[in-house]
């Protein structure tokens, strides 16, 4: 198993180089300038020029890149051109707080997901089934932005239960988790029912069932777990939504995180600030699909890597 | 099948009765936020740069700057020149020469007496190159401010400390509006020697002392009970960083914020639900499309007139604007020294339209393309109308939408026929709507988008900021804006009012018309 962890992290080094190329490329072709957003709404051209040549913008690309490669070999993602602040800082800052919105979301995910899955595998047709599916469907079209917003008209305004946005306790973490939650509620209940409706007539959950299995320990214990695979494999790539995600979900509540961060970086064309957060965020996504391959062969001792 | 379509529609009514609960219990909930009293509690849209004054270059850093710290000179929230941490200045006939007293007995908040030396190093160091602040602009009057931010010279000789408590201006031209640059936040005045991370832990002399910032979420300050000014009437503040409009609704609604600008969409409902907690204010803003002086059929002014009254800015203010603004008849807002309230706006006529155009030999229109940012909505809805509109006339626009950064930096570098955009003012005066939106030096990232060009302009707002005499240079101020109206740089759209509501838990607070004219001292928890 290390051998297999660490030839994974090996392998991902030319991931993150390539990730590195294509994301220091696109912000240089995109139009926008970075010295025009610090400066603000008026400024002089003596001062502009003057800052590009402070911030090597006017040096050749590859050059650049060098410094910036150099940079990040040694650990430094550089300093903001807005702020003046740490990159690598200003990330650890706030990744806490986009890790609590999609544990959170996660969790309500897998377990709303699951259970509804499950729930309406029982008696596919049925109106549990109808139901769950219903809610599946809604949830799946229904726009990130859209839901946030109806869930703050609601339960922070109309009904005063929950404070409309901010980052604090537990309170302030359900309206944006359920909402970035959605999404994944909605696909996971279909992922559990479908793959559950696959395993229900196999030989061993009627070989359990016939031995006088219970029929929620045939659910939970013998069909269940078999079904695990495929939907690991979808929380395994919603994480990948969760960090984008995050970006919509947290600007409507007000939540401090990563994603606000990039989308604030992109706007100023903050260079340093955007290539460390892709930079950043890929390691993340790297290193969840690591473990993802993990817990396959948590979940399903056939599932060996050699 | 009927039954089908019956039960459909009375799915249809169910969810309109949902909704309309939903309203209704915001309308209900709002008046129950209304009975708490929240603390003082204001927002920001996007997290301030740093809190360090030489940072200053936007208006979440200029606004938390102006809570910390004070200039030699303020504005209040009307926009009138308040004196700062300097209670009187002297300028010599030619207003080329300052001389400004400070306040005795002003100390920072870590208990450090003011004194000149604090003023002079203040704004050597926002000059400095290695501050990296982008703003520097407000002091290149100074005589020897260029040279020492191009790092040519070691010092500012135009600066001068008499003593602990005056300072001296010699400034390379005369200036008449010199005192009101010193009233923007980069012009502040810090301690020195400024501690390591200064913008993370800022040390002033202002009425709020600053307790915690928490990034993208929240900035706390306490009162500074020395401020010479009178300490604020409360005991905290809290700045918020709520990026969303809607979300920012509801946090006031819930009645944890205790003011609120009204986002277009909800005009009508909160005049006519809330007239009493609104407040209103014309800002200091002009609403315009430049028209590219250099490019095409925009080079002739007769189509720049053409097109300025094919327009129906009336109508557009009304519906696209809900009506929050004032019509713009010259370039000045009305609230400013300078603006010529006899002056009509272009009147809407396409009839006059076709004749200009027939008359400069585009009988049959052109095409243009007229940018827009992305992000604005409102001002998305404006290029279409004006779209339309210069379509009735032959005019054929091709509307382009791109990310603000991006719109930026095409209209500074002159490659947009049209843009529309706006123009907020650094400090209240004339100078600021004409030196850099239509001088020939303000160029592209200077302000002059349109890249309007005229010798005897140039010399006219040269003119008028050389002379000190206030009515004078109003005078002179209405005569250059009238010249540039004629010549029809832009199409002249409105200056907005800026429409806000305070929570009915405190009272003292007021719409300011320029970002940094509130500074929340008189503001307190009913």
């Amino acid at each position: 198993m290390i051998q297999l962890v660490g030839r994974r992290l090996l392998s991902t080094i030319p991931t993150l180089f390539g990730v590195l190329v294509v994301a220091f490329l696109l912000l240089n072709v995109v139009p926008g300038d970075p010295v025009a957003e610090m400066v603000g709404e008026r400024a002089d051209s003596a001062t502009i020029v003057r800052l590009r040549s402070e911030l090597h913008l006017d040096e050749p690309l590859l050059s650049q890149f060098g410094h910036y490669l150099w940079g990040v070999v040694r650990g430094d993602l550089g300093r903001s051109y807005i702020t003046q602040r740490p990159v690598l800082g200003d990330l650890f800052e706030r990744f806490p707080k986009t890790l609590q919105l999609a544990g959170g979301a996660m969790l309500l995910a897998v377990t709303c997901g699951i259970t509804l899955g499950v729930l309406a595998a029982i008696r596919p047709g049925g109106w549990i089934d109808r139901f769950s599916m219903l809610i599946a469907y809604v949830g799946i079209s229904f726009p990130v932005y859209w839901v946030g917003l109806l869930l703050i008209l609601l339960f922070a305004v109309a009904l005063q239960w929950l404070p409309p946005s901010g980052y604090g306790g537990l309170a302030f973490l359900v309206l944006p988790a359920l909402t970035l939650g959605t999404r994944s509620i909605a696909f996971l209940a279909r992922m559990t029912r479908g793959a559950m409706l696959e395993i229900l007539p196999a030989d061993f959950v009627r070989t359990a069932r016939a031995k006088g299995v219970a029929e929620p320990r045939v659910f939970g214990r013998h069909a269940l777990r078999n079904a695990l695979l495929p939907i690991i494999t979808v929380l395994g790539l919603d994480v990948g939504n969760y960090l984008t995600g995050s970006i919509l979900t947290e600007t409507i509540f007000s939540w401090p995180g990563v994603g606000r961060y990039v989308l604030l970086a992109i706007e100023k064309r903050d260079l340093p600030a955007v290539q460390g957060s892709i930079l950043f965020l890929s390691v993340i996504f790297v290193l969840v699909n690591l473990l993802t391959d993990i817990l396959y062969a948590k979940a399903d001792p056939r599932v060996a890597y050699d | 099948m009927l039954r089908h379509l019956l039960r459909t529609v009375n799915l249809f009514d169910t969810a309109k009765c949902a909704l309309f609960l939903c309203i209704f219990g915001s309308c209900h909930g709002s008046s129950g936020g209304a009975s708490r009293a929240p603390g003082l509690i204001y927002y920001e849209t996007y997290d301030p740069r740093s809190l360090d004054p030489a940072l200053s270059t936007d208006v979440p850093t200029g606004e938390m700057v102006t809570l910390l710290f004070d200039g030699l000179t303020a504005f209040d929230p009307d926009g009138r020149l308040l004196p700062g941490l300097s209670d009187r200045w002297t300028a010599d006939r030619t207003a080329q020469h300052y001389v400004f007293h400070l306040r005795s007995g002003v100390s920072f908040h870590d208990g450090r007496p003011l004194v000149a030396a604090d003023v002079k190093r203040s704004l050597l160091r926002v000059l400095n190159p290695e501050t990296h602040g982008g703003r520097v602009w407000p002091l290149l009057p100074i005589a020897g401010a260029q040279d020492f931010a191009d790092g040519r010279a070691r010092d500012v000789r135009g600066i001068q400390v008499l003593g602990d408590t005056a300072i001296a201006f010699t400034l390379s031209e005369p200036l008449a509006v010199f005192p009101k640059f010193l009233a923007m936040p980069v012009a502040a005045i810090a301690p020195s020697p400024v501690a390591a991370e200064f913008g993370q832990h800022p040390v002033g002399t202002g009425p709020w002392r600053f307790v915690a910032w928490e990034h993208d979420d929240y900035l706390r300050f306490a009162r500074n009970p020395d401020y010479w000014g009178g300490a604020p009437l409360s005991d905290s503040l809290t700045v918020r960083i709520i990026p969303e409009p809607l979300t920012r609704i509801a946090e006031f609604l819930a009645g944890r914020v205790s003011v609120s600008e009204i986002p277009f969409g909800e005009t009508a409902k909160w005049e006519q639900e809330h007239p009493d907690w609104l407040k209103r204010k014309p800002a200091l803003r002009a609403v315009y499309v430049p028209l590219n002086n250099r490019r095409g059929p925009l080079r002739d002014p007769r189509v720049r007139q053409a097109i300025n009254h094919a327009v129906d800015v009336p109508e557009i203010l009304r519906t696209v604007w809900n009506g929050r603004g004032v019509l713009a008849a010259g370039a000045i807002p009305p609230t400013l020294g300078g603006s010529d309230p006899g002056r009509r706006p272009y009147a809407y006529d396409t009839s006059e339209a076709r004749r200009l155009l027939r008359a400069a030999g585009y009988p049959n229109g052109f095409a243009v393309q007229l940018w827009r940012s992305g992000t604005n909505v409102e001002m998305g809805r404006v290029a279409q109308a004006i779209q339309a509109q210069l379509g009735a006339v032959g005019i054929r626009v091709e509307i382009v939408s791109r990310d603000a950064s991006s719109m930026r930096e095409a209209v500074r570098k002159g490659d947009t026929d049209m843009a529309i955009t706006d123009w907020w003012a650094d400090y209240p005066d004339a100078d600021n709507f004409l030196y850099p939106l239509f001088h020939s030096a303000s160029f592209g990232p200077g302000g002059n988008y349109s890249f309007y060009s005229d010798r005897l302009t140039d010399s006219l707002i040269v003119l008028a900021r050389r002379t000190a005499d206030q009515s004078a240079r109003e005078t002179l101020y209405r005569r250059i804006d009238a010249r540039i109206f004629e010549a029809a740089p832009w199409i002249y759209l409105w200056f907005p009012v800026d429409l806000w509501a305070q929570h009915p838990g405190i009272d003292g607070w007021d719409v300011p018309v320029i970002f940094n004219g509130q500074r929340w001292t008189k503001v307190r928890v009913k």
